[in-house]
């Protein structure tokens, strides 16, 4: 294109001449950029040169192919908003601060308790008195031993109104812990829970509950070192000062983009097979499913995973899906006309068809006719509803609206969602097509969503729910009327006290038979909810990943996994 | 020059303010909270949050202290990111922004102002043609269609480029080229009119008439006074672009300060959104005062009234 002194433009199928630039016009370039004309020229031939270089070098294959070694990279979508295991409340943290973090107890795959720091425990005064004795060799990742005071100062820290955590109230069924958080009492002595010596952690509950010992196993009760947060404030989290005690430590966490961890050398169980992971925040879906094709993210699941994609690599070798413990369901306000009658909710139950959403939303879920999913105790094939238009009609019509005739206006409401407009789209088409009642949907952003269903929830909402811990009390207890989460201002003290003393039963069989009573009470007999589906974790692992365990609850634990070389 | 900008600079104190106080309290008749979550907390709970980020004070309370703190420099606290202070948040992802978007602006005007320019002056030719048909494309094709397509083509088909991520420089390659299709494409068209319009002008003919070359006429004559609408808008593209794109960082995974527009208004991050809007309004104002800067180089009769 350069040719002596003068610069052609030319047409490169043609070979017309488009433009000749002259002497004169490069003096007249390097005016306009105030550079003498020796300048610019050079200046010019450095652009065309560092162009060249790029271009070639990018040719090269400037991405990485294949796996890293010890190296685990996976897509946590989003930044966590805290690595402070107090005042997290989203699975984001939550999926960190589980490989950096041991509790009294520890999760299994199975999602069973294991020992964590407490090698064991006695469970005394009839379910009300836990006593965990500490293994002497949990250290924290700066050598420390980690022991009962620093539970004690956890927990006391965790219920301290100034500390504002979310999640203070999973510990209320200790005694004088709702006292303390809510500024009732104001000594923290007065809670039910003490270091009786470096290696024994008391805890004395208000109450027998059966689940208490599944929250020895939640983030938010994981130890914390009171020097590391004296002498660091609000900045203890940064990870050139936060101290932890699971299998990694926090080396890296370039905020809204990565989060690196390494092995933990002091951990109890030996430091893990894994060197490093890399945690990265993509939030689009399909970025993040390029970057994995691409085979520069070795694990990907929902968060990564497209619809689209879902069903395309289905029959991968690499595909793996498992159930999770979270329910979407239809919530009717039974206090607003026409829901406070119940023959009413029953016919909208029995005129849902649940296997059709999980053709609608393509993602494996599972068709819910129970409040308790199937892995859970108290789940039974009695506590079903059924689908059943006939049947539906029939008590329709009985409450008064015989083919639907005056049936009164009605709204749905639900949140700025594919999925959720997806759901709520086929009952307003089945609810018309089975029981001629025509629905009126409502979306809302998220917050204005949240905001209306917390002041005055529409005739019908659509809602999902998260299990806590896997005990079917996490599901049961939504619906109580003292809970905040229970929308549907159902009220009902058979219930309420049904599922108080289930959560205090130390017998495992009368205490699952108890929440199938329940569950009958929601599905069958009260219907203040209609369970919808529930949703399902579809994963993709690159083939160089071995011992990833997966389970119900979609915490992710890589304490086990190591990378192998593939051959 | 400089009695200007030290004008422009203080009357950007009232108007941050106006910007502050409207900011503040659209925000909050907006319904919802920020600690409005999936799982609806009990109210003990509720009240410990509030006290904690002062949100149990009355509505006027809350605004004086905000403007008290701001008035020290401080941009408040993050409600979403605990103990991160708004500043933190900011400082980390506006170089990345600043990076992303300069690199951006120079493709758009590298891009931008010659295929305007070149498709004046063959006006009505195939180059005309083929230079507004993709400055139409590049401003109707909306960033996430252009940033997709090209993932595709070079991250994922041909893999001579990052898909995502900021590790490198070649990571930036495809976002800024992203960034900078539809600003590249806007200021072609801009200064195709500007040029055709300065080409009519008599001192054109004039200088034609005394038997300059074509292109000495277009560089020399036509293009420097062409610019002055470019350089307008120049000012508020400079600003959009340096404080990042929700698009772009969304799709690339770049964590500069885009998001934060949108995502701290959908959590309800009281003080982040009132960090962005006034850094976004600071900026604004910083580089339309540069622009009218400008104008006074480019053409010594615009003498700005400041």
């Amino acid at each position: 294109m350069f040719t002596g002194d003068y610069v052609h433009f030319q047409n490169p199928q043609t070979g017309q001449a488009l433009a000749e630039v002259n002497p004169n016009s490069v003096r007249n370039f390097s005016i306009f950029f105030g550079m003498s004309q020796s300048s610019f020229l050079k200046a010019a031939a450095t652009v065309v040169f560092s162009a060249a270089i790029l271009i070639s070098a990018t040719a090269c294959g400037g991405t990485a192919a294949g796996y890293e070694p010890d190296t685990f990279r996976i897509n946590l979508q989003a930044e966590p908003p805290s690595l402070d295991w107090q005042t997290s409340t989203d699975s984001t943290s939550f999926d960190v601060v589980s490989n950096l973090m041991t509790g009294l107890t520890q999760y299994n795959n199975d999602m069973k308790c294991e020992p964590g720091c407490a090698e064991k425990w006695e469970i005394l005064d009839g379910g009300k008195h836990f006593v965990f004795h500490l293994r002497k060799n949990a250290r924290w990742n700066d050598g420390k031993a980690v022991t009962a005071h620093d539970f004690e100062y956890a927990w006391k820290r965790l219920l301290d109104p100034a500390t504002a955590a979310s999640y203070a109230f999973f510990l209320y069924d200790i005694e004088n812990a709702y006292e303390y958080n809510s500024g009732k009492i104001k000594d923290a002595d007065l809670v039910g829970v003490k270091a009786l010596d470096d290696w024994t952690f008391s805890v004395k509950l208000k109450r027998p509950a059966a689940y208490f010992l599944y929250l020895t196993a939640f983030c938010p009760t994981c130890p914390l070192r009171k020097d590391i947060i004296d002498k660091f404030g609000d900045r203890w989290t940064e990870p050139q000062n936060i101290v932890t005690n699971g299998p990694f430590m926090i080396t890296l966490w370039k905020h809204e983009y990565k989060i690196e961890l390494s092995a933990n050398p002091h951990f109890f169980e030996g430091p893990p097979r894994l060197k490093k992971i890399k945690m990265f925040m993509i939030p689009e879906q399909a970025t993040a499913f390029g970057l994995f094709e691409n085979n520069q993210l070795d694990y990907i699941d929902n968060r990564s995973f497209p619809t689209a994609d879902v069903e395309r690599f289905r029959s991968s070798p690499l595909y793996r899906s498992l159930p999770l413990l979270r329910c979407s369901y239809i919530g009717f306000n039974v206090k607003k006309k026409p829901f406070d009658d119940k023959r009413v909710r029953k016919a909208f139950s029995m005129a849902l068809d649940r296997t059709l959403f999980p053709k609608i939303l393509r993602r494996g879920e599972s068709p819910a006719n129970t409040w308790i999913p199937p892995a859970l105790a108290g789940y039974s094939e009695d506590s079903k509803s059924e689908f059943n238009p006939e049947a539906a009609r029939k008590l329709l019509a009985e409450a008064g609206y015989p083919e639907g005739k005056g049936f009164p206006l009605t709204k749905v409401l639900y949140p700025q969602r594919e999925d959720a407009k997806l759901v709520v789209e086929s009952v307003q088409e089945q609810i018309k097509k089975n029981l001629n009642v025509k629905l009126q949907l409502e979306v809302n952003e998220w917050k204005v969503y949240l905001d209306i269903l917390h002041r005055d929830p529409p005739q019908m909402f659509r809602q999902t729910w998260g299990a806590d811990y896997p005990d079917p009390e996490t599901f049961m207890n939504v619906f109580t009327s003292r809970n905040g989460n229970n929308y549907t201002r159902w009220s009902n003290a058979e219930f309420d006290d049904l599922i108080d003393k289930a959560s205090a039963e130390q017998d495992q069989k009368k205490r699952a038979a108890m929440y199938a009573r329940g569950d009958k009470m929601l599905c069958q007999q009260e219907v203040p909810i209609i369970p919808i589906y529930w949703a399902t974790q579809n994963t993709m692992v690159k083939p160089w990943v071995k011992e990833i365990g997966f389970n119900a609850m979609d915490l992710q634990f890589f304490r086990k996994v190591y990378i192998e070389k593939p051959n | 020059m400089l009695a200007l900008i030290l004008k422009r600079l203080l009357t950007a104190i009232p108007v941050l303010l106006v910007v502050a106080t409207l900011t503040f309290f659209l925000m909050r008749m907006v319904p919802g909270g920020p600690f409005d979550a999936d799982k609806n907390l009990p109210p003990a709970i509720v009240a410990n949050l509030n006290a904690k980020y002062q949100l149990d004070k009355p509505l006027a309370q809350q605004y004086v202290i905000y403007l008290s703190r701001l008035a020290k420099g401080d941009l408040g606290i993050s409600y979403k990111y605990v103990n991160r202070t708004v500043i933190d948040i900011l400082s980390e992802a506006m170089p990345v922004s600043l990076q992303l978007g300069f690199t951006a602006l120079l493709l758009a005007v590298i891009i931008g102002v010659p295929l305007g320019t070149l498709a004046a002056v063959k006006r009505g030719t195939w180059l005309d043609v083929t230079a507004m048909f993709l400055s139409t494309a590049g401003i109707s094709v909306p960033g996430f269609v252009i940033g997709a397509f090209l993932i595709f083509i070079f991250g994922i088909w041909l893999k001579v480029l990052p898909v995502a991520l900021w590790e490198s420089p070649w990571h930036m390659i495809l976002p800024a080229f992203t960034l900078a299709f539809s600003p590249a494409a806007y200021l072609a068209r801009l200064t195709r009119a500007s040029v055709l319009e300065i080409l009519e002008k008599d001192w054109v003919r004039t200088a034609r008439s005394k038997g300059l070359s074509h292109w000495s006429t277009v560089i020399k004559h036509t293009l420097r006074n062409a610019l002055v609408p470019v350089v307008t808008v120049l000012g508020p593209l400079t600003a959009i672009l340096i404080t990042g794109s929700f698009v772009v960082e969304y799709l690339y995974a770049i964590p500069g300060m885009g998001r934060f527009f949108v995502t701290a208004v959908t959590n309800r991050d009281y003080d982040l959104i009132m960090g962005t809007t006034l850094i976004f309004a600071a900026l604004l104002i910083v580089t339309n005062a540069i622009v009218d800067v400008a104008y006074q180089i480019l053409d010594p009769r615009m003498k700005v009234e400041g």
